[in-house]
């Protein structure tokens, strides 16, 4: 090539200067736009991961105990309950000597000492759920008296500046209700109703009576009036009382002995049959300290001398017999007696105290010690807390009332109440439980996300069933075997398949398909049978046909004479759906399954989300395979066919080896997508939470469960952080598998590569 | 199982389908006055028998007659798109593969013409190996390349499979550098040694022929030689027919030559001959590289 230095190709110097530097410059934009774009992308993802870790983060910070001051002027003797309101201003004390007594959180000041209708000796206590706030006050004469605080906010000149007003009021009016004849009631239990109001004690001989009013409001004013209805003396106790406590239902009465056990009444019964359980609590050498319900009035907890907190309910053994069972058991500091326990208000939790001045908050669903502080040397001898669970009064023996700040957002989410078997109140067994809401206050939210994560699975599983062989075998026939021509028609139109929305394959799946299924049991049965039958039938003839009306049809058209058969094969089964069903099975299939057969059948099922699901995954699986497989050099191909290799063999042996790594990868991003899938398995799978292979049941998926859950989900709840940790479970799983999948395939094709 | 993408239509019943288009320039047709080559003193392995050969609508093969010699080796020689692959692969029907290609006339291979509806084509195959332009062993171990085609017979015994494998290495002048690596993949090997790998995995089928597909082009010189001593030594045992831009290449290794132009057999002779005394201009001009 010939140059000046004025001139090529008869472009002046300069110019074509200025046209390298422009080249450059594109180049270079180019490159810069290219790298921004793929860091833009990376960031994007990081960022969709890391606001998922910060909104789940928090369910797994440690709770906090801090000290904010001591209650200085707090002159009250021990009290039998001490609780804190709901603005953490106004403490209530109730003690023997005094009755109630309101006193300032901020200081410990007392703010009102209510006088009581009777100057009778208080000599029991029995309080009520936390949610009623009443309390019965057992007194020396044998009557009872209930109280319930109520306190009145008042608002100075800004809605900060807010004052509590406490005062006593009485439910059920300001007379004593006479329960024992006279004599002073050393235990007490009471539980009040709609309708009833139950109230069991003791005398100084041990001697248990119940008495049971009926409670009529008036119309026109709040009072209640009360009917005696039933006075019972109970079955005398095996030994010495130390409490009494009655369930939120009535019907359970448990008999807390100072020995260490407990006795179970079923109230129910006749007197005669009511003792049904006699439970040890305690190892031997080991004492009660505390006992207590947990919110509900259903679970026991149990505190013993060696620092020890059980947690009980009644359950059916395999008999059927009334067992009081010990669910779990957690410990405050081992060998050190537990001296106070308090119940939360709102939650499945409780603090607890021991003699070495240790408290400790527990959660029984999440099974763990949330968090633990010593804050006194000398034992702590009661505890008081707000109903948000976020402040409480400790008095230890020599330190006095301290109030602490309780920082303890998510106690019941743990690695064990997310992924085992958790033992619910009111369940016969540990169970994989979601059941995230319910219409009552004291419910025992159930996270499992056990169930789910089994769902997305068993969707994915039956997804996949239908998908695999249909995408991998029609992607080999279109690759290997099929006429260009065709191909070039058949692939674009499956690929098309994918551009379907899946809110709309959802939509069909519930409403069109599930029915038709439900309706056509043994018609659907009979499509799966026949269609492979039918086609195996028409190839066989195909291949007896004379050559001369075989010829007729172009090669590599043959598959289109298919099309037909498999229509007639559905319109066969569909056809004798009816009369197969009347004949063998009934009149209905769908009844037979669940009947004869014992299988439980949904409308929205397995089989359903399979053939839904699996037609959405079918593209993908296809386009990507059909791909790798036409991509096969055609020199292998080639290669092993002029070695006198059938073209089956030449498939088996060599194309689809070394097509495997694409393979493997439509495999995966099959499988990526059938798990984060979402409409159609919202709307085609009943979106029951139950782990069951069954493939005439239902499912729910991690990615429906957010779908349908996070608009009702209270925002920074725990239930609110656990659907964003569902999601995070399913983004990590999706990264695992297309990890996976990038990995096996870097590793295939290093050993198929270089083509 | 049919072939893939296949599309053939043996001759007979397609003589009247499409009436043949001439495309060479001008159109004349070349006149064959030239002496027939004279093989009395040869044994006849493939006969050509007025082969015609088409894709689609374009004749690539017109008229095409002659004989291979048995265990000889053959070449063909002229410029690109004479015709001379697709004759070649004719021998052991690779067009079948091709969608649009078909046929007229006979290729007679042991009494029977190839294309008749009764052979069996991996048979022939098999009795006719062919090696590709580009060395294409397969994403397998050196052994697993040379035993596949024992494999797709059937035999998998171990023992016999390591004789064949050792016989077939030595066979195309490789053992010695690969008795070591057998277990490696195949691709690790050079262009000149998968070349040769090839060739051990065609022969170890035993075939009677061999068809070489321009089996040197994609080869360093020094490969290339590799390869033409074993064609040399090959021929004692094969029949072997090559393809080939090289002319120096069909000088050195041939015994005898076929000039093809533009889809005609324009000149067959021993190979001194051809080279030396041309008959046709067009050979003439070929051969002193005038074109091509």
């Amino acid at each position: 090539m010939e140059s000046t230095s004025e001139a090529l190709f008869g472009i002046s110097e300069q110019r074509l200067t200025k046209m390298r530097r422009y080249r450059k410059l594109k180049d270079q934009v180019a490159a810069r736009l290219i790298s921004v774009g793929g860091i833009s992308v990376i960031f994007a993802i990081c960022l969709i991961f890391f606001y998922l870790l910060y909104e789940v983060l928090p369910l797994f910070l440690p709770a906090s105990i801090k000290q904010t001051h001591s209650l200085d002027q707090y002159t009250l003797s021990q009290p039998y309950f001490s609780v804190v309101e709901e603005q953490g201003q106004v403490g209530l004390a109730v003690t023997a000597a005094a009755g109630p007594v309101f006193y300032r959180v901020a200081d410990g000041q007392t703010l009102l000492t209510p006088e009581l209708p009777t100057a009778t000796a208080i000599t029991a206590f029995a309080k009520d759920s936390p949610g009623s706030r009443a309390y019965a006050l057992g007194l020396a004469d044998g009557s009872v008296l209930i109280q319930k605080p109520e306190y009145k906010i008042q608002y100075g000149d800004s809605p900060l500046d807010k004052t509590v007003v406490p005062r006593i009021e009485y439910p059920l009016g300001t007379t004593p209700i006479q329960v024992l004849n006279g004599e002073p009631i050393t235990q007490l239990a009471y539980r009040e109703s709609d309708d009833l109001v139950r109230i069991v004690a003791a005398d100084s001989a041990g001697h248990l009576f119940l008495k049971d009013f009926a409670k009529t409001e008036s119309f026109l004013s709040d009072e209640v009036q009360l009917e005696e209805q039933t006075t019972l003396k109970l079955p005398q106790p095996s030994g010495a009382l130390t409490n009494i406590l009655l369930s939120l239902d009535q019907r359970w009465l448990f008999l807390v002995e100072a020995k260490g056990k407990v006795e179970v009444l079923d109230l129910r019964n006749p007197v005669a049959e009511m003792r049904v359980h006699i439970a040890n609590v305690v190892e031997n050498g080991t004492e009660i300290t505390v006992s207590d319900f947990l919110l509900g009035g259903f679970s026991l907890l149990i505190g013993d001398s060696k620092g020890r907190i059980s947690q009980w309910f009644i359950t059916q053994d395999e008999t059927n017999q009334t067992v009081l069972t010990n669910v779990r058991t957690l410990t405050l500091k081992d060998g050190v007696a537990v001296t106070a326990l308090q119940t939360e208000h709102r939650r499945k939790g409780f603090i607890a105290g021991d003699a070495q001045g240790y408290i400790g908050l527990f959660n029984t669903t999440a099974d763990r010690r949330v968090a633990r502080k010593q804050v006194a040397d000398s034992p702590i001898q009661w505890i008081a807390m707000a109903p948000r669970g976020d402040l409480a009064i400790v008095n230890s023996e020599q330190g006095g009332p301290v109030s602490y700040h309780l920082d303890n957002e998510h106690p019941d989410v743990s690695w064990s109440s997310l992924w085992s078997k958790v033992w619910y109140e009111r369940y016969d067994e540990p169970s994989f439980t979601w059941q995230s809401s319910s219409a009552s206050n004291d419910f025992e939210p159930k996270f499992s996300l056990m169930p789910l994560t089994f769902g997305t699975l068993k969707a994915a599983f039956y997804a996949m069933l239908v998908a695999v062989p249909l995408a991998i075998c029609g992607a080999i026939y279109t690759a290997y075997f099929m006429a260009p021509a065709l191909r070039t028609k058949v692939k674009p139109a499956i690929e098309l398949m994918e551009a379907m929305p899946t809110v709309i394959l959802g939509f069909l799946a519930g409403l069109w398909l599930a029915p038709l299924i439900e309706a056509n049991l043994a018609g659907v049965t009979a499509i799966l049978l026949l269609t492979p039958l039918f086609c195996l039938i028409a190839a066989f003839s195909w291949s007896r046909l004379p050559r001369d009306i075989s010829t007729r049809v172009p090669d590599g058209y043959v598959p289109v004479i298919l099309i037909p058969v498999v229509v007639l094969a559905g319109v066969i089964s569909m056809w004798l759906s009816e009369p197969m069903e009347l004949a063998f099975f009934g009149g209905s299939m769908r009844d037979w399954v669940s009947n004869d057969l014992g299988i439980d059948f949904d409308q929205r099922n397995s089989v359903v989300v399979g053939l839904a699901m699996g037609f959405a995954v079918i593209p993908t699986i296809f386009s990507i395979t059909e791909d790798a497989i036409f991509a096969v050099p055609k020199g292998l191909t080639q290669g092993s066919l002029a070695l006198g290799a059938t073209p089956w063999q030449t498939l088996v042996r060599v194309v689809l080896p070394t097509a495997s790594p694409g393979i493997f990868s439509a495999l995966m991003i099959g499988l990526g997508r059938a798990v984060g899938e979402t409409m159609i398995v919202l709307m085609a799978t009943g979106n029951t939470p139950i782990m069951d292979m069954n493939i005439f049941e239902g499912m729910r998926t991690l990615s429906a469960n957010i779908a349908v859950e996070m608009p009702e989900a209270e925002v920074n709840s725990t239930h609110f952080r656990i659907l964003f940790l569902s999601g995070l479970v399913l983004f990590i799983f999706t990264f695992l598998v297309n990890t996976t999948a990038e990995v096996v395939r870097q590793r295939l094709r290093e050993k198929y590569g270089s083509l | 199982m049919s072939e893939p993408k296949i599309k053939v239509k043996t001759g007979e019943s397609m003589t009247a389908a499409t009436p043949p288009k001439d495309l060479r320039p001008g159109g004349k047709t070349v006149d064959m006055g030239h002496e027939p080559l004279s093989l009395d003193n040869e044994e006849i392995c493939l006969e050509v028998k007025d082969f015609q050969l088409y894709y689609g609508e374009k004749r690539a093969l017109h008229n095409i007659n002659m004989k291979i010699p048995k265990k000889r080796v053959t070449a063909f020689i002229g410029p690109s798109g004479c015709g001379k692959s697709t004759l070649l692969r004719s021998f052991n029907r690779m067009n079948d593969l091709v969608d649009i290609c078909r046929t007229e006339g006979e290729i007679i291979f042991d009494d029977k013409n190839i294309f008749h509806r009764t052979v069996d084509v991996t048979d022939l195959r098999r009795r006719v190996g062919m090696v590709f332009q580009k060395p294409n062993p397969f994403p397998k171990s050196v052994y697993e390349n040379v035993a596949y085609g024992l494999r797709i017979q059937g035999i998998n015994k171990k023992r016999v499979l390591d004789d064949r494998v050792e016989w077939a290495l030595k066979g195309a002048a490789l053992w010695d550098e690969v008795k070591d690596r057998l277990e490696d993949n195949a691709l690790g090997l050079s262009g000149g040694q998968q070349q040769r790998l090839v060739i051990a995995r065609t022969i170890a089928v035993e075939p009677e022929v061999l068809l070489l597909d321009e089996p040197c082009s994609a080869l360093d010189p020094i490969s290339t030689l590799k390869v033409e001593e074993l064609i040399n030594d090959l021929k004692n045992r094969y029949t072997i027919v090559i393809v080939t831009h090289n002319m120096q290449q069909a000088a050195r290794v041939s015994d005898y030559t076929a000039f093809m132009y533009l889809g005609d057999m324009v000149e067959y002779k021993d190979t001194d001959t051809l080279f030396t005394n041309p008959e046709e201009k067009q050979t003439e001009d070929y051969i002193t590289g005038r074109y091509g």
